[in-house]
């Protein structure tokens, strides 16, 4: 894993460190650009290939992924030799692949225009360098220290190797190709000694390549979690060395000796310029996380395509036994099977591959995806999620918790919610969707070393783990609505409470004194007063009926009764009543918003009757079944009443909601009206 | 008659006592809450207690309870409680034990009424508010032997029920006493109640009963 810069390291050091890097890149693009126009300026005079401009997007990309890369590397992590390699190897191929056009202008296409022609020519005879920095990498990948000790002297080795094989192509007799007839300008000329040197070091280079790739296949087995991932990049860019070679093969026959050095060349350029890339995809961590699913397509492709050309050519073969050779109509009938091959076979071979590399994600990938085809279907909820994510990954303790955006909380499935989600001992991870932290999945620690699994369980669910949070929180925010709506309910219950005790205890009693005194005024009138008693007696009568007009008022605003119960409520309010009631009420006591809605649902629902539908007699029935109260209000009157038109059942609903409760009225033209109601209690 | 009167409301509690004195009774103390009735009518052990339900600290049924502690800590002392509104889930028990009344504060613009059921309890007898006997009389769907009375006899029934004799009750409905007598054998009869010549066992008997079809 890359070392991360010390906290204390100064950043002016660090801000030198970059601008170094990107200048020495800077330059390797240079001269790879200047190498590009001096060839082309040799190929006018036809001393270079004219034909091989393909080759520079090639040798361009050859230069410049490694400069960029090694230059963002260092930018990021200044102290990670990784970057630092990158971007020197780059530079130094630069000069090399440049030396090569120059040396061709200065010496061949205009003699004498550039100075050193000869020197350019020994520095272009270098190339070798080429191998340098990768194979410095297979040893320091990725954190730039060697997997272990005794990975020393295999270092060593390799530094020495690569040193004497710049030594010997430096001292040889003779420059590499195209310039094997310029002479060295250092040459020590002793062709004996060097003839067994150069031979000897290419050998101990090809050794050390072979060690590098070692020392990556013992830190890949070694490795876990993101390093794991780190050296599955870096392995698969060198996977290209051998597919390159199969490549020109391919080429070689195709085109024949004509192109094939050239082919070699194009090659190796790409496959530098690829194991830059994967370097740096695995160094910075930026889509780190892709390299399952690169292989895994690779491979797919590389079969399908194996195939599909099997396929191909069986049928010209069995087509040309049948028909005749060179029929049009046998390579017709080949490409229309291979055609119809393709699907059934990339199913297959992605199924075969998924299976054969890693049963785990396969089997949970499909578990996921069934699921979320169920949900689509509608024969599971998404609310499930939780539970199948948990056996995708095959870790029963793995909890999924759906994020609120609006609390910045978390809610399980249940919607129960979760302030600052903890592990528990148990692993962390966000869940995303389109960028989007949607939830966190606890898990067992030990899936941290497959994040790869973990990351493609989470993705193939994400969209119904969208769906369940969505779910979960609106069915919060409903839960929530419901609370404030039965909260203003009851503030309602309690003022009525206040009003009734206010208009009891205040004004009730005011006017009960001033009866009283006006009472003893009128008893103690003197004789010749007496002419005043009738008076004072009837403003005493008028204080009672005054007294009266406010009870009924104070009743009305909440029935004192209701303290002792629903029934004995309703049966004041069935005396008081217009009209006869029959009344069949529990004795339960329930809870006090419960009694108060009911009783002024059976209000209401008496008034409407009596007021719309002149019925003879009502019915009013309440009692407590199934955990809830049922009160039934029935009359004989002329039905037709609806919720809306301005009746007072709209507010009957209200309450009977607000209580969590159900109100139905059933109440045909001509039938009287049938209304019942459900409210939930805990009893 | 020997009284103390506990209302917090002191416009109220003077009023009242102003209305009990005319009448000749002696009001020995006035209290404000229920914890300084309790200790005037151990200091004062009068004939009677008159007593608002709802008092300070809850107001909630303050004067109830402190009735019920008098009439079981003081049987000497009897208990008119006053309340603004019907109440009956603790007045029925009491009321049953004789030496209790209750009754609603706008009652005693009616002093007549008011004075003679405060004679009443004080004298062992029981006094009930007219607004609750009719709580007590309304038509039972589960109970129809009420519904047998003849509405002369559940007028009779309902003014028995408040505590009152035969010849009060003759008076209130513009009867004679052997008539009212016949009705409230009649009465008794219908509601397999045992026949007593003692008004205060009767009362108890009927309210019994309604307490038991009722609640």
């Amino acid at each position: 894993m890359a070392r991360g810069a010390p906290l204390h390291e100064n950043d002016g050091v660090r801000t030198v460190l970059r601008t170094i890097a990107w200048c020495l890149a800077l330059v390797a693009l240079a001269m790879i650009a200047g190498g590009v126009v001096l060839d082309r300026i040799a190929a006018e005079q036809h001393v270079s290939d004219a034909d091989s401009w393909w080759l520079y997007p090639f040798l361009v990309a050859a230069v410049s992924a490694p400069a960029v890369v090694g230059a963002l590397i260092v930018a990021r992590q200044a102290r990670n030799p990784i970057g630092w390699i990158l971007v020197v190897g780059a530079l130094s191929l630069a000069i090399v692949l440049a030396a090569s056009p120059y040396a061709s202008v200065a010496l061949q296409a205009h003699p004498g225009s550039l100075p050193g022609g000869s020197w350019a020519a020994l520095v272009s005879s270098l190339w070798p360098v080429f191998f340098a920095w990768p194979l410095a990498v297979t040893f320091l990948f990725p954190d730039g220290r060697l997997p272990s000790r005794r990975w020393r002297p295999y270092a060593l080795f390799a530094g020495s190797a690569m040193t004497l094989l710049m030594v010997a192509l430096v001292l040889a007799d003779e420059l590499e190709p195209p310039f094997a007839d310029v002479a060295n300008p250092v040459s020590l000329r002793f062709p004996d000694t060097l003839g067994f040197l150069r031979p000897l070091a290419w050998l101990s280079v090809f050794a050390s390549l072979i060690a590098g790739a070692a020392a990556v296949r013992v830190r890949y087995r070694r490795s876990k979690g993101i390093e794991r991932l780190q050296m599955l990049w870096l392995a698969y860019a060198a996977l290209l060395i051998p597919l390159g070679i199969v490549w020109f093969l391919v080429w070689s026959l195709a085109v024949g000796e004509a192109g094939a050095g050239e082919a070699v060349v194009a090659v190796l350029l790409g496959m530098e310029a690829a194991v830059a890339i994967a370097v740096g995809v695995a160094v910075t961590r930026y889509r780190l996380y892709e390299i399952d699913r690169l292989i895994n397509r690779t491979v797919v492709y590389g079969v399908l395509t194996a195939s599909l050309g099997l396929v191909y050519a069986l049928v010209s073969l069995l087509g040309g036994v049948a028909v005749g050779r060179g029929s049009t109509w046998v390579t017709a009938l080949a490409v229309i099977v291979v055609a119809a091959a393709f699907g059934p076979l990339r199913s297959r071979a992605q199924a075969a591959v998924d299976w054969r590399f890693d049963r785990a994600r396969y089997e949970g990938l499909r578990r996921v995806r069934a699921f979320v085809d169920d949900v689509r279907e509608g024969r599971r909820e998404p609310e499930e999620v939780g539970t199948v994510v948990a056996s995708a990954l095959r870790d029963p303790s793995a909890e999924l918790l759906f994020r609120l955006p609006a609390s910045d909380a978390y809610a399980d499935r249940l919607g129960a919610v979760v302030v600052k989600p903890v592990g528990d001992g148990r692993a962390v991870t966000s869940v995303e969707h389109r960028g989007q932290e949607i939830g966190l999945l606890r898990h067992k620690c030990a899936l941290l070393d497959r994040p790869d699994l973990l990351r493609s369980i989470l993705d193939a669910s994400s969209l119904a783990i969208e769906i369940a949070r969505l779910r979960v929180e609106v069915r919060l925010q409903l839960a929530e609505v419901e609370a404030s709506r039965a909260k203003v309910v009851r503030a309602g219950y309690e003022e009525r409470s206040r009003l009734e005790r206010d208009l009891h205890d205040g004004a009730q009693q005011r006017l009960v004194t001033l009866g009283i005194r006006l009472r003893r005024m009128q008893r103690s009138l003197p004789r010749e007063a007496q002419i005043l008693g009738p008076a004072l007696g009837s403003a005493v009568d008028e204080v009672g009926e005054a007294i009266e007009d406010l009870r009924t008022i104070a009743a009305g605003v909440r029935p004192p009764r209701l303290d002792e119960g629903l029934a004995a409520a309703l049966a004041d309010l069935v005396r008081a009543a217009p009209l006869p009631i029959d009344l069949e009420a529990t004795d339960a006591r329930l809870p006090e918003e419960v009694e108060a809605a009911a009783y002024f649902v059976v209000c209401e629902a008496v008034t409407n009757a009596v007021k719309h539908g002149s019925p003879s007699r009502v019915r009013v029935e309440a009692i407590v079944a199934d955990g809830a109260l049922q009160l039934v209000v029935v009359d004989d009157g002329s039905g037709g009443a609806t919720i809306g038109q301005g009746s007072g059942l709209v507010g009957l609903a209200d309450r009977v909601e607000a209580q969590g409760g159900t109100l139905l009225i059933h109440s045909p033209v001509g039938a009287g009206t049938r209304i019942e109601v459900e409210i939930p209690c805990e009893s | 008659m020997r009284i103390v009167i506990a209302e917090d409301t002191v416009l109220l509690r003077e009023g009242l006592a102003g209305l009990l004195e005319d009448a000749g009774h002696e009001v020995v103390a006035r209290a404000g809450d229920a914890e300084a009735l309790m200790a005037v009518v151990a200091e004062h052990e009068p004939d009677l207690a008159v007593v608002d339900v709802r008092m300070p600290p809850d107001y909630e049924d303050e004067g109830m309870r402190a009735a019920a502690d008098i009439r079981r800590e003081h049987p000497h002392t009897a208990v008119l409680v006053l309340s603004q509104h019907v109440e009956t889930r603790y007045a029925l028990e009491l009321v049953g034990a004789g030496g209790f009344g209750y009754l609603l504060k706008h009652r005693v613009l009616d002093v007549d009424d008011f004075l003679d059921a405060a004679r009443r309890v004080s004298e062992g007898g029981s006094a009930l508010d007219p607004e609750v006997v009719a709580t007590l009389l309304s038509p039972q769907p589960r109970d129809d032997t009420l519904a047998g009375l003849t509405p002369r006899e559940r007028e009779v029934l309902a003014l028995m029920a408040e505590g009152r004799t035969n010849a009060a009750i003759a008076k209130r409905l513009w009867l004679t006493e052997r008539t009212v007598e016949t009705h409230v054998r009649s009465i008794l009869g219908k509601l397999g109640l045992p026949v007593s010549g003692d008004d205060h066992r009767r009362v108890l008997a009927v309210l019994t009963y309604l307490r038991a079809s009722t609640v």
